[in-house]
């Protein structure tokens, strides 16, 4: 029989060979000058149980030799280091990570499942991928999360690298005394959860002590719930120095969603980030939450308040109808056809005459007769100076008396150019910000009311 | 029993002189050789025979080197005889291994990066104030 280290015929499982090992930076110390030993197949992966080739070294004075527990197929189907089962990004358990990225990986555990299944991935990696970027699914979900790079440590922690506590020490028998290399100290307490760890755990992401400590603290991070409300899409800005201006506010929430109003209040040191979609809101919530910093300071946010209730802040363009009005754009908004064709489904000759009150529920104000441009303008014109109640219930009611009010008044509003709900709709604005021509913003919101 | 001669020829002169001490070393190292191993590291076991061979080798050493009492002849019929290690002494003789504990500490092939042993490391070199028992023969330090 073939007993020495390198005889692998017969498709037996491939035993690994690596150049230079995958480690994270804690693990290798902090001493720029490592004598590291290498040792082909020294030893057996811990998780695959294959042969691979064990690296050895000290990573700083007083610490414990440190060396390779698996191999490296196994820390690149994981992203992690080598000895420490770290992710080589975070320095978080598998746990946490896979956690926190939602990256659903089933590796085989048992036996032959995951030999064959170690076995491709490896013939994967040596056909022609790069060696050091991770496999598998961790490889293609890598994205970036705050929450990872909040729980991360800042510092490396070698604590971790110290030797292990010496055994007779704890009974009493160390003869060794201050040579011992081992540490002299109380053992941690048995009953604590962290003391029973398993490789294989904390290798398959299951039942890991560490990582359910990281995430209970991760749920108690202060966070922001969206409010019940769904028609709230108004952030509340708060902790604002003297000198944020309202461009760096729009360039600074712009990213998140279309912007539909911005109002600065100075002497609250506030402001209030209005958007067009409440799931722009609610992305703009999460990704500002805690993190914004304007002008040196970390801003607070939090939601704003159904509009009714507001205070101190001007009722200019964030009146009633904000919440109340159907956004164009939805099936309910769909745009009528002019008056006298609205039931003129067979283009036939006779106009229809009690048009608006036909309308179903559903449709928007009937267009105003006198809005020129194309059919989906007309359609946003709101009964002007309206208190518009859900349009369900009261829409019979107010619809004789808007025909006539809006038409009157909606001439001279639609002088210049056909009513816009947002800013993208303006068409005599180009690119993105509105910062340039700051006048026009206000004009064309204050416009509407009208 | 003595140690056994390996040359015919009776012992020069001052060898009387020698013996009982020399009868006395060898004494210790035979009880060190039939120690029990309870209680001790594995490697422990083993620094009693290495430090009492570096007694005897001394104990010649000195008597011929330093102190000069015994002739060269019965010197060297000390290192025929193999009562005294001969390669030891010829590393006494060299500057900075006067005190050599043992030639295991010396031979870089044994260590993983090859270097000498950690207790051929001077104290004034070794930081941290550490105390350091080597893994060959126990030395504590044997230069510097």
């Amino acid at each position: 029989m073939a007993m020495s280290k390198t005889t692998n015929t017969y498709n037996r499982q491939n035993w690994e060979e690596s150049e230079f090992p995958v480690l994270c930076q804690t693990c290798l110390g902090d001493n720029p000058y490592i004598r590291m030993t290498k040792e082909r197949f020294g030893k057996e992966c811990k998780i695959c149980n294959r042969p691979f080739t064990v690296f050895r070294w000290c990573p700083g004075a007083r610490m414990r030799f440190k060396k390779t527990e698996i191999c490296q197929t196994c820390c690149r189907l994981k992203n992690v280091c080598q000895t420490c089962l770290l992710d080589l990004e975070y320095g978080l358990p598998i746990q946490v990570r896979d956690q926190a990225l939602r990256i659903k990986d089933d590796l085989p555990k048992s036996d032959v499942n995951k030999e064959y299944y170690i076995q491709n991935i490896d013939a994967e990696v040596a056909k022609g991928g790069d060696v050091s970027l991770p496999a598998g699914s961790v490889g293609k979900a890598a994205a970036h999360s705050d929450l990872l790079m909040k729980l991360a440590r800042t510092s490396p922690y070698y604590k971790r690298n110290r030797p292990h506590i010496c055994s007779f020490w704890v009974k009493g028998e160390c003869k060794r005394g201050e040579e011992c290399p081992y540490r002299h100290e109380k053992p941690t307490d048995p009953d604590d959860p962290l003391s029973d760890q398993n490789i294989k755990d904390r290798y398959y992401g299951v039942n890991d002590p560490v990582a359910e400590k990281l995430l209970k603290r991760a749920e108690a991070m202060p966070k922001l719930e969206p409010p019940e409300d769904r028609s709230i899409t108004t952030l509340y800005v708060g902790n604002l120095s003297e000198k944020v201006t309202e461009i760096e506010l729009r360039d600074n929430f712009y990213q998140y969603g279309e912007i539909r109003n911005v109002t600065l209040v100075p002497r609250q040191q506030c402001a209030f980030v209005q958007y067009t979609t409440r799931s722009a809101a609610e992305v703009a919530a999460e990704r500002t939450f805690n993190k914004l910093i304007l002008q040196g300071r970390r801003v607070t946010i939090k939601w704003g308040r159904s509009q009714a209730r507001q205070t101190g802040v001007g009722r200019d363009a964030e009146g009633n109808f904000s919440e109340l009005e159907p956004v164009p754009g939805l099936p309910g908004a769909l745009p009528l056809p002019s008056d006298d064709m609205h039931s003129n489904y067979f283009n036939l000759q006779q106009p229809y005459s009690i048009a608006p009150s036909a309308i179903p529920p559903m449709l928007m104000p009937p267009p105003i007769a006198a809005s020129p441009a194309s059919f989906f303008f007309p359609s946003q014109v709101r009964p002007v100076g309206m208190q518009a109640p859900p349009p369900i219930p009261g829409f019979e009611a107010p619809l004789p008396k808007a025909t006539p009010s809006s038409s009157a008044s909606s001439p001279a509003a639609l002088s210049s150019a056909p009513k816009v709900h947002y800013p993208s709709q303006d068409p005599a604005r180009l690119g993105a910000t509105q910062g340039v021509n700051k006048a026009k913003w206000s004009e064309m919101m204050h416009n509407e009311p009208e | 029993m003595p140690k056994v001669r390996r040359s015919k020829k009776a012992p020069p002169d001052g060898w009387e002189l020698i013996e009982p001490t020399l009868e006395e070393i060898e004494q210790k190292m035979r009880e060190a050789e039939t120690e029990p191993h309870e209680g001790k590291r594995r490697v422990e076991s083993l620094w009693p025979i290495f430090k009492i061979h570096h007694q005897k080798s001394r104990y010649i050493y000195d008597l011929y080197y330093r102190r000069k009492a015994i002739s060269k002849e019965l010197y060297e019929y000390c290192l025929k005889e193999k009562i005294a290690d001969a390669n030891l002494i010829a590393k006494w003789k060299k500057q900075g291994y006067e005190n050599l504990c043992c030639l295991r500490c010396i031979q870089t092939r044994d260590t993983n990066f090859g270097t000498n042993c950690i207790c051929r490391v001077p104290k004034g070199k070794l930081e941290e104030g550490r105390i350091v028992e080597c893994v060959h023969c126990g030395c504590r330090g044997c230069s510097g």
